[in-house]
């Protein structure tokens, strides 16, 4: 399972890459951490005529809290963003996600940006950013634009990036006081993509839900929020019973596919228990913050 | 390395010496053969289940830069003959034999079937080039399953066979089937399937070929687990002697059953590397050793058990039907041998046994460690199910059912006998070891929270080598041993070992019986031009090799007495040898090391009465053989919302006899266990309706991770000794074998309370919920 | 082909690698460096992993170019000449492995994870090696090993 051959780029800042990108466009794939990439090239799923490598860039790592928010560069490496102190404080729900990717080897050279610009729709990442409504921000030879999580994931593997853009980073907003947090998976084995996972953030005030994200990997094309279950949620206390209609609400309409791994009825119904499970502990981790 | 103080190193876990090697990365295995002038092969191979080859175009693959050959099945057929497969040569049993080309000529029969071997200056110019070859197919039906494979409406893969039925139908009676089913007070019928899964070593399958014009003589490194039967089978295609072919193994990164004899691919590059003039190396990469390398334990049964109310087990009959894929193998051998042991260590009156070997359009069917295991999982499935249905507990039906260990023993009612089975012993063991009563109270604790805890028990035997007796001779095993002009005990053994570590095991026997430091032992593998005859397989080493290493030491041992003795002007009888000293008996400053008496029998010549080539040919018949066997418990937690299985506990009781070395010996209980586990919980090689294989990467064939088996707990029995010298059992297929009907039988317990039964081996998530959904 | 030079087991080393191969391939093909084995080339197995930079990697998932100006450490390279280091000796010793071919990734793998976390437990042990695939052992003799080797390294 040898690479195909491609050409190869390795630029030096975001400018040059972005010429590059301009230049080829569909007909180059960016080379952040690899990961995800080099299976499939490995596997000749991917024929890129030109592999752009932006790990040379330095600015593109980093990362800053300011203003509600913490901005993380896109080459910024999952096991950096792992150990980091801001992310666990500011960023509960992407901390509890990133032990959760693959294994260790693979945190070493997988990025941030990387796995949200590849957007598998049953990785962690992209469940937690559309929880958090995340933002996008690229850069293309227009110029910078800022991109809703609601409106970067378009389809399986596919995200609103132009292929003329490069993307820098991604804004997290930092978790209000009363969060509570929990990211829910169902997987075969430790590390393995979810079969069906649940990024869940609730905040308390005076014990009653004032907001509730629930989104989906595994579920869909793309990470889904369970908007129906999030309204019902606002304004209620707590209870199992709350919970129990919550997972019903988020699974009615859901279709989930069928793979080697399980039927679609099997996600929906594991959908369902993980929506109860998530909410019990996203609950208790917000009495445990306060 | 520094020396062992050990006085007996049989026994004890000594520390291996494959490992200061392994542990370094200074290991050689196939891949890291290199070779001047070396060519590396890839092989395009079909994307379809069953197809006519209409046209294969390598014209562009020829034209692109680096690629130096691509060649086709009609090509190969050219420069090649028709030879049976080397195993089935060895163990045939007849029937009818298809006729299949190294690669595809006019059809291709199961996705992966290779078509073209491209040789190019690297691995990746030589896939460029697959990519490049146009092969034309015109696509027929897919026989995807045994059941359409069976009916005579399905197209026949092979036209000389005419069906695709690979060894007709057979049917085999042992004591009274009619009247013990007629007697008994109820008769209860099972259909029982077993899942496809596959070895999967680390390594994959692989080799360097070279040819030498010149001397009109084949070099293969190889990937083997025996050189001689690589050799038969390259020399064979080939059509040269086997004397011009010269098989070396190095390291070799696990079989499991895999690699043995000579695949159709390495056959294609010694061929190639034949015509070329040039060495060539093909080692196979993840997908193809998923999709086409083989698959195993693809069976079904129908099963009716006679038996009485108080749980006696009288009879079975068994209807197996197995699917042996496209190139029909092992598949054909193994309902015989499981016909042979399907009693166990029980009392069965009675057994009749038929079965069927379908061919369709699948990888082969390989031997996979311990290839006969359904007989054991279909017999302990049955066990708990009756158990179930007549309210009687796992352990007392089975301790209920064991035959008692008389003189002379009982015999299965297929012949052989069950001498020195300690079944009874594990089962009681394991009942001691893990407190029954207080799980059970666990769990109806837990039931009561919603989590679904279960206990599971199974047993087996395994002839390994298996007990002497009227079933015939247990074969022999040959060994060359010679104390080296540098004062070294070599032993030469067609072992082939691949994670068995005989390196460290043969050379405690023989340090031992020999009288020298472990170090002072060298276990010499891997050369058929050095190495007599052997082939690693069928658990069968410990009593085997590990004997005749026993024997043969001795016997080496007198020899170089016999010499000393001259040389020292003493006694042969009043002589010893113990820490690489001879010495006379009582007189300690007589010592001379054992390695000054090798230098000087080196430095002759002597005396035509004096025998100083300290060398003896060894061979050993077995022994009294004996059984190998155990009782496996395990628990688990069954998450009952979403299918997910934890197995919190795991206890293995083994009986295999002396343990050479006891770190060994558990380190392939727990491997063979792990392969237990995956199989109920991860494993699968999934083939679609259409033929196409759908589990050609990790990420869709599972592996289970260290996270996945729990810390095996091990107590091994006190033999019941049946030799004098050689009590060494084999324990290489054992855990295999039971772990899974021991997580299953845990699992249907954890389920009770849903009122599910099972009758199969693979319980994904999915499954499990399935199962529990259906049943309520 | 683009000229690369990168430390490897402490030396430098240069090569010309095509863009596409891969790591792993170029210690094996170009360097010599067998002792890094290739169990899967998609990621899956971890017998690949070598160390870049003081983190344990796939060397099948990185790009040969893209370690041009690293640290590579290698299982060649972990022993001081020739002899064993503490995590080797202690696998040793515990009887870790069978047939040697994902063992150059364990103890990689091991390796890296053993300096950040020198007091792990066996859970986290396990977890630390769930991404590597043993087919022999039933890994508990390897985490044995581990465990030897963190109790080693505190009593020194």
């Amino acid at each position: 399972m040898k690479l195909p051959p491609v050409e190869y780029e390795a630029p030096r800042c975001v400018a040059e890459a972005i010429d590059l990108l301009a230049e080829h466009l569909d007909e180059a794939s960016v080379l952040a951490g690899g990961q995800s990439l080099i299976p499939l090239l490995a596997l000749r799923l991917a024929r890129p005529a030109v592999l752009i490598d932006i790990n040379g860039i330095d600015e593109l790592s980093g990362m800053s809290a300011t203003d509600g928010w913490v901005t993380i560069g896109a080459m910024t490496r999952e096991y950096v963003a792992e150990e980091s102190e801001s992310v666990a404080d500011a960023v509960p729900l992407l901390a509890a996600a990133l032990p959760l990717i693959g294994h260790d080897a693979i945190r070493s050279r997988g990025t941030i940006g990387g796995s949200l610009a590849h957007a598998d729709p049953a990785a962690e990442l992209p469940a937690v950013a559309r929880a958090l409504d995340a933002e996008f921000v690229v850069r293309g030879p227009s110029g910078e634009r800022v991109i809703p999580a609601a409106q970067w994931f378009e389809g399986f593997l596919t995200t609103s990036r132009r292929p003329d853009e490069l993307l820098v980073a991604v804004r997290f907003p930092a978790a209000r006081r009363g969060t509570g947090i929990s990211f829910q998976e169902v997987a075969r084995r430790h590390g393995d993509f979810a079969i069906v996972g649940l990024a869940v953030s609730l905040v308390l005030s005076g014990g009653v839900i004032s907001d509730a994200r629930l989104a989906f990997a595994g579920l869909s094309d793309v990470p889904v929020r369970a908007t129906a279950a999030e309204d019902l949620l606002v304004g209620e206390r707590p209870s199992t019973e709350l919970f129990d209609e919550a997972a019903r609400r988020a699974t009615d309409d859901v279709d989930p596919p069928a793979d080697l791994h399980g039927s679609s009825d099997y996600r929906k119904t594991v959908a369902a228990a993980i929506v109860r499970r998530g909410l019990r502990a996203a609950t208790d981790n917000a009495r445990e913050r306060q | 390395m520094t020396a062992i103080a050990a006085e007996r190193y049989t026994g004890a876990s000594i520390k291996r010496s494959e490992d200061p090697r392994i542990l370094t990365g200074a290991g050689r295995y196939v891949d890291d053969i290199k070779l001047p002038g070396m060519l590396h092969a890839a092989f395009v191979r079909s994307p379809l289940a069953h197809a006519h080859v209409l046209s294969v175009d390598v014209s562009a693959a020829r034209a692109l830069p680096g690629v130096v050959a691509v060649l086709t099945g009609a090509d190969l057929e050219a420069m090649t003959v028709r030879a049976p497969d080397p195993l089935l040569a060895l163990f045939s049993t007849g029937g009818p034999t298809p006729e299949f080309s190294l690669l595809a000529t006019d059809k291709v029969r199961f996705m992966g079937d290779p078509v073209a071997i491209v040789i190019a200056e690297s691995r990746y110019l030589a896939e460029d080039g697959c990519e490049l070859v146009e092969a034309d197919y015109d696509d027929l039906p897919s026989v995807v399953n045994a059941a359409f494979a069976l009916d005579p409406s399905s197209p026949p893969l092979f036209a000389n066979l005419g069906d695709n039925i690979a060894r007709p139908h057979s049917r085999n009676e042992f004591g009274d089937v009619a009247g013990t089913f007629a007697h008994a007070d109820r008769v209860i019928d099972f259909h029982i399937d077993v899942h496809r899964h596959q070895n999967v070593p680390m390594e994959g399958r692989g080799c360097v070929a070279s040819w030498d014009a010149d001397l009109a003589a084949m070099t293969v490194y190889a990937a083997t687990q025996s050189v001689h039967i690589t050799r038969n089978g390259v020399a064979a295609r080939l059509d040269i002697e086997p004397g011009q072919v010269r098989v070396l193994a190095g390291d070799i990164g696990g079989s499991f059953g895999l690699k043995i004899g000579a695949s159709r691919e390495e056959l294609a590059v010694a061929a190639a590397s034949r015509h070329l003039g040039r060495p060539v190396k093909w080692v196979e990469d993840r997908g193809e050793n998923l999709t086409a390398s083989g698959q195993a334990r693809e069976e079904s049964f129908d099963v009716r058990a006679a038996v009485s109310n108080d749980g006696d087990l009288l009879g079975l009959d068994v209807k197996m039907v197995i699917d042996t894929g496209a190139y029909p193998g092992m598949g054909t051998m193994v309902p015989d041998i499981m016909q042979a042991i399907l009693p166990g260590p029980y009392k069965l009156e009675a057994l009749g046994f038929e079965s069927t070997a379908a061919i369709t359009n699948k990888a082969s069917y390989v031997a996979y460690r311990g290839p006969w295991a359904s007989e054991t999982f279909v017999r302990e499935r049955v066990l708990d199910l009756i158990a179930k249905d007549l309210g009687l507990d796992p352990v007392e039906i089975r301790l209920r059912n064991v035959a008692a260990r008389t003189d002379p023993p009982a015999s299965m009612i297929t012949g052989r006998p069950l001498v020195g089975v300690t079944t009874s012993e594990a089962l009681e063991r394991v009942a001691q070891i893990v407190d029954f009563p207080a799980f059970r109270r666990r769990q109806a604790q837990a039931r009561a929270q919603g989590r679904y805890l279960g206990i599971g028990v199974a047993t087996f035997i395994e002839a390994a080598p298996g007990p002497r007796g009227p079933g015939g001779g247990l074969g022999h095993e040959s060994m060359r041993l010679r104390l080296t002009e540098d004062g070294i005990v070599a032993l030469f053994t067609g072992q082939m070992p691949h994670g068995q570590s005989h390196q460290t095991t043969l050379a405690q026997i023989a340090a031992d019986e020999f009288g020298v430091p472990f170090e002072q032992v060298r276990v010499v593998v891997g050369d058929s031009d050095v190495v007599p005859f052997g082939l690693t397989g069928g658990s069968r080493s410990a009593t085997m090799t590990g004997g005749v290493a026993l024997h043969g030491a001795r016997q080496l041992k007198a020899k170089v007495l016999d010499f000393a003795a001259y040389l020292m002007e003493a006694s042969a009888q009043d002589l010893l040898i113990t820490d690489g000293n001879i010495w006379v008996r009582g007189d300690p400053a007589s010592a001379i090391a054992v390695s000054e008496v090798a230098r000087r029998a080196a430095s002759g010549p002597f005396g035509a009465d004096v025998d100083a080539k300290l060398e003896v040919e060894a061979t050993y018949d077995g022994g009294e053989g004996g059984w190998s066997g155990g009782t496996h418990c395990a628990i688990v937690a069954v998450d009952a919302e979403t299918g997910i299985v934890k197995v919190e506990r795991y206890v293995a009781v083994e009986d295999c006899g002396a343990l050479i070395n006891p770190a060994v010996v558990e380190g392939q209980i727990r491997g063979g266990v792990a392969q237990g586990i995956g199989a109920v919980l991860l494993e699968r090689s999934a083939y679609g309706e259409d033929g196409s294989f759908q589990s050609a990467t990790f990420m869709d064939y599972l592996m289970p991770t260290t996270c996945d088996v729990p810390r095996i707990e091990i107590e091994h029995l006190e033999t019941v000794p049946l030799d004098a010298d050689v009590n060494f059992r084999g324990v290489g297929e054992g855990g295999m074998i039971v772990a899974p009907p021991t997580v299953v039988n845990a699992i249907e317990d954890a389920l009770s309370p849903f009122g599910v039964r099972i009758y199969e081996q693979h319980l994904p998530p999915a499954r499990i919920l399935e199962l529990i959904a259906t049943a309520e | 082909m683009a000229d690369i030079t990168l430390r490897v087991n402490g030396t430098t080393c240069t090569g010309s690698p095509e863009a596409r191969k891969t790591l792993a391939d170029f210690l094996r093909d170009d360097l010599n460096l067998t002792g890094t084995h290739v169990g899967c080339e998609h990621g899956a197995c971890g017998a690949c992993t070598v160390i870049v930079d003081g983190r344990a990697v796939r060397s099948c998932l990185m790009l040969a170019v893209q370690a041009a100006g690293r640290e590579v450490t290698t299982i060649e390279g972990l022993a001081p000449d020739g002899g064993l280091g503490t995590l080797q000796q202690a696998m040793w010793d515990s009887h870790s492995f069978q047939c040697g071919f994902c063992t150059p990734g364990f103890v990689m793998q091991a390796t890296a994870f053993l300096t950040g976390h020198p007091d792990a437990s066996e859970q986290q042990i396990r977890e630390a090696l769930s991404g590597n695939i043993c087919r022999c052992t039933g890994y508990q003799s390897i985490i044995d090993g581990v465990l030897l080797a963190a109790e080693r390294n505190r009593e020194r």
